[in-house]
């Protein structure tokens, strides 16, 4: 079976997928949501001469705020493109699930878990640079482009950091779905650690090591202000990352292969 | 038909769900294990904080596993079809909804309280074993009773959105989203964010806000929960399952 | 001998009068009327997609019709204080949540009637599951959970039998127990409805039948009254329903 067109059938599940389009447009939403209420804030330190006390009046920054709101969309994607395989089918429509008829259709197991992989990569890089084009648009329609602080080639460098990041984390929390047939458990872990109320950030306190978990290892590739100290720089933490995802992949991959669907 | 009868076969429901004695069980052990973490990176002899001071600090923690948990009563009767089967059983709606809110709510009061309590106790146990003392004061039972009182409401916020909402994921996402990047985001932009469901209600923990006291805190995030409750409510009564 | 045997009047009549459905811009069910009586097999015949389960859940309270009304002893499902000690419902299937026990989901049931849990005992033995109560049903075939589902319809000991599709995923030894099962029922002076779209079957069982098709009920009667002048059931149904989209529903 031509590979070609087992990805463009996991492709096309995706994009037709509502819970796909549910995330996707509460992500994009959400993050136009904070950046208007950050840009509005913004300006109106600006207006009052009060900009330090706001932090940064930078449009891009302002927009940028709102990445972990991307990072959360691309945990439902890798979340949600295996876990519609394993909803099962009301009884009375013969109690089924989708991965029987994906994989009678495709036997090749890890070609099918490499699509659908693939499929969130491009998910994910596709909505993530498109969301934060469009939220910088906002901001600086509402900040002014004189206030920008960030220059071109860094906003640029920033903007692949973080889609950088969102693909990976896309990625872990679909090789963690792959692994547990159930989205709950990589969707509450991994936004958590998104956010303050990160588990990875409390290791930290009782071991340096947790600095090699895979968040916080790629921390950095949000350039930026550093808020916490100790931990890997930018280049490094994003191989450390990446290796990470690699391994969940293949331990994905392996154990799928062997066990019943 | 007996309304204790009702709300006894919701408990029923929820006792015989696995997943339900699973995320109790994992929250309550995650209440312990953050709070033992939180005591032994900051204790040792002269630690500035109380038992009380360091249970509290697992609070924003926890509360996920009290998300999944409150979801879990509504959003399960969707999954295979049972609503029917509760709808044939108890045909009357209102008296359903209430039987269950109050089954929900006794699963995320319950589960709330061991889990603070067995943070204090994990907290108060990490010190006791590292030989320091901890300091007193801080706030002492009337904060931890707060931290129970908001872990417990955001469970039933969560009951109240799954009810509505009727599919797990959505709520998880959205409540989380909201609760852990939207308000503190928010927060940083406008001080009415203080009026936010939770950030109000950890004022019945942290009383840190200058407009809200603990008890107008917990009373918003009560207003919030029955806002969406009802809500919940007219769509369950009135619409097709 | 059961509770209700021997009583008369309308208690055991079910009515469903004039109903209409609209889904969208669709119209499911178009002045549907029929009744069944006590002491009879009712079936409820048709095509996929008739409009035989919206109909029943219809008169089970659990979908909201635009128009008319389903009535049971001449009131609403959801005006009956008890309702599974008066009508006992299969609907699709298990209608259990897939990590609950067999035991667990007929006990929650049992436990909004005060039921006691001496009869989810009986009930699991009487339909064959009482080896198999601990198990998930999520692990349970399509019959064993057709089982479960007639198991909780019976668990109140209700006069009126309201079952959709009883017989889907049944191996022959089931679908005989069923027919016993209805047609004693019915003897007893029980009221039975029974929808279904395998006509061998029901030819079988029934004695007064509704067809159905494309939400609108073409004839109703006894079992002699509707295939007189066609032959038999199954040639009676396609003149009746014939060309009516049934495949591909």
């Amino acid at each position: 079976m031509r590979y070609g067109r087992i990805l463009a059938g996991e492709l096309h599940k995706a994009a037709t997928l509502p819970a796909v389009w549910g995330g996707v447009a509460g992500a994009l939403l959400g993050a136009l949501a904070v950046t208007l209420l950050n840009s509005v804030a913004a300006r109106a330190a600006l207006e009052n001469g009060r900009a330090e006390a706001w932090g940064s009046t930078s449009p891009f920054e302002n927009a940028y705020a709102a990445m972990p709101l991307t990072v959360v969309g691309a945990v439902v994607l890798g979340v949600v493109v295996i876990s519609s395989e394993y909803t099962a089918n009301r009884a009375d429509a013969g109690g089924g699930r989708q991965i029987a008829t994906t994989l009678t259709v495709t036997p090749y197991r890890i070609q099918v878990l490499a699509a659908k992989a693939i499929t969130v990569v491009v998910g994910v890089m596709v909505i993530a640079p498109a969301t934060l084009l469009v939220t910088v648009g906002l901001a600086r329609l509402v900040i002014g482009g004189g206030a920008e602080t960030v220059s071109v080639t860094a906003a640029v460098t920033r903007c692949l950091g973080g889609t950088l990041y969102a693909t990976l984390t896309g990625l872990i929390a679909f090789a963690v779905t792959v692994l547990t047939r159930s989205g709950i458990l990589p969707l509450l872990v991994l936004i958590m650690n998104s956010t303050l109320v990160s588990g990875s950030l409390l290791l930290t306190k009782l071991t340096p090591l947790a600095h090699w978990l895979p968040d916080l290892a790629g921390r950095r590739l949000f350039g930026g202000l550093d808020t916490v100290d100790g931990g890997l720089a930018p280049l490094p933490g994003a191989i450390v990352m990446s290796g990470w995802t690699l391994a969940l992949l293949v331990i994905a991959g392996a154990v799928f292969s062997r066990r019943d669907a | 038909m007996r309304v204790g009868n009702v709300i006894l076969a919701e408990l029923d429901k929820l006792r015989t769900l696995p997943a339900v004695l699973l995320t109790a069980v994992a929250t309550v052990g995650a209440a312990a294990g953050i709070a033992a973490a939180f005591a032994a990176g900051d204790g040792g002899p002269g630690a500035a904080e109380s038992v009380t001071d360091v249970t509290l600090r697992m609070v924003p923690y926890v509360q996920a596993g009290l998300v999944l948990l409150g979801s879990l009563p509504a959003a399960h009767e969707y999954a295979d079809g049972q609503i029917r089967a509760t709808l044939t059983a108890v045909p009357e709606r209102g008296l359903l909804v209430a039987a269950k809110s109050v089954a929900a709510a006794t699963a995320v009061t319950l589960t709330a309280a061991a889990a603070t309590g067995a943070g204090a106790a994990a907290a108060a146990l990490t010190w006791w074993r590292a030989g320091a003392p901890p300091a007193a004061g801080g706030g002492g039972g009337g904060a931890l009773l707060g931290a129970t009182a908001y872990l417990a409401l955001i469970g039933l916020l969560s009951y109240a959105v799954a009810l509505l909402v009727r599919h797990l994921i959505p709520v998880l996402v959205g409540v989380l989203s909201l609760v852990l990047i939207g308000s503190p985001l928010l927060a940083a932009v406008t001080a009415h964010a203080r009026w936010l469901p939770d950030r109000a209600g950890s004022q019945l923990y942290a009383p840190t806000d200058p407009v809200l006291t603990a008890a107008t805190g917990g009373l918003v995030l009560l207003v919030w929960t029955v806002a969406v409750g009802v809500g919940a409510w007219v769509r369950f009564v009135r619409a097709d399952p | 001998m059961p509770r209700w045997w021997g009583r008369t009047g309308i208690v055991g009549v079910l009515l469903i009068d004039q109903v209409v459905k609209r889904r969208g811009s669709r119209t499911v069910l178009d002045r549907v009327t029929f009744a069944a009586r006590p002491g009879r097999v009712t079936a409820f015949l048709g095509p996929n997609g008739a409009g035989k389960s919206s109909t029943l859940r219809i008169l089970l309270g659990i979908d909201r019709a635009d128009q008319g009304r389903a009535l049971i002893g001449g009131r609403p499902y959801r005006s009956l204080r008890e309702p599974l000690r008066t009508v006992g419902a299969m609907l699709d299937g298990v209608g259990a949540h897939r990590s609950r026990t067999a035991w667990s989901h007929l006990a929650w049931i049992a436990r909004t009637h005060g039921i006691p849990r001496r009869r989810v005992r009986e009930v699991l033995e009487q339909v064959g599951l009482a080896g198999h109560a601990g198990v998930r049903v999520g692990r349970y075939s399509l019959g064993m959970g057709q089982r479960l589902g007639l198991a909780a319809a019976l668990l109140g000991e209700p006069e009126v039998l309201v079952l959709d599709e009883p017989v889907n995923g049944l191996d022959p030894e089931g679908i005989r127990w069923i027919r016993r099962l209805v047609r004693d029922h019915a003897d007893a002076g029980g009221t039975v409805l029974l929808s279904s779209h395998l006509i061998g079957e029901v030819a079988g069982v029934a004695d007064d039948l509704v067809i159905i098709a494309n939400g609108r009920v073409v004839r109703t009667g006894t079992l002699a009254e509707v295939t007189a002048g066609h032959g038999d059931l199954e040639e009676t149904f396609f003149a009746l329903t014939g060309g009516a989209p049934g495949v591909g529903r």
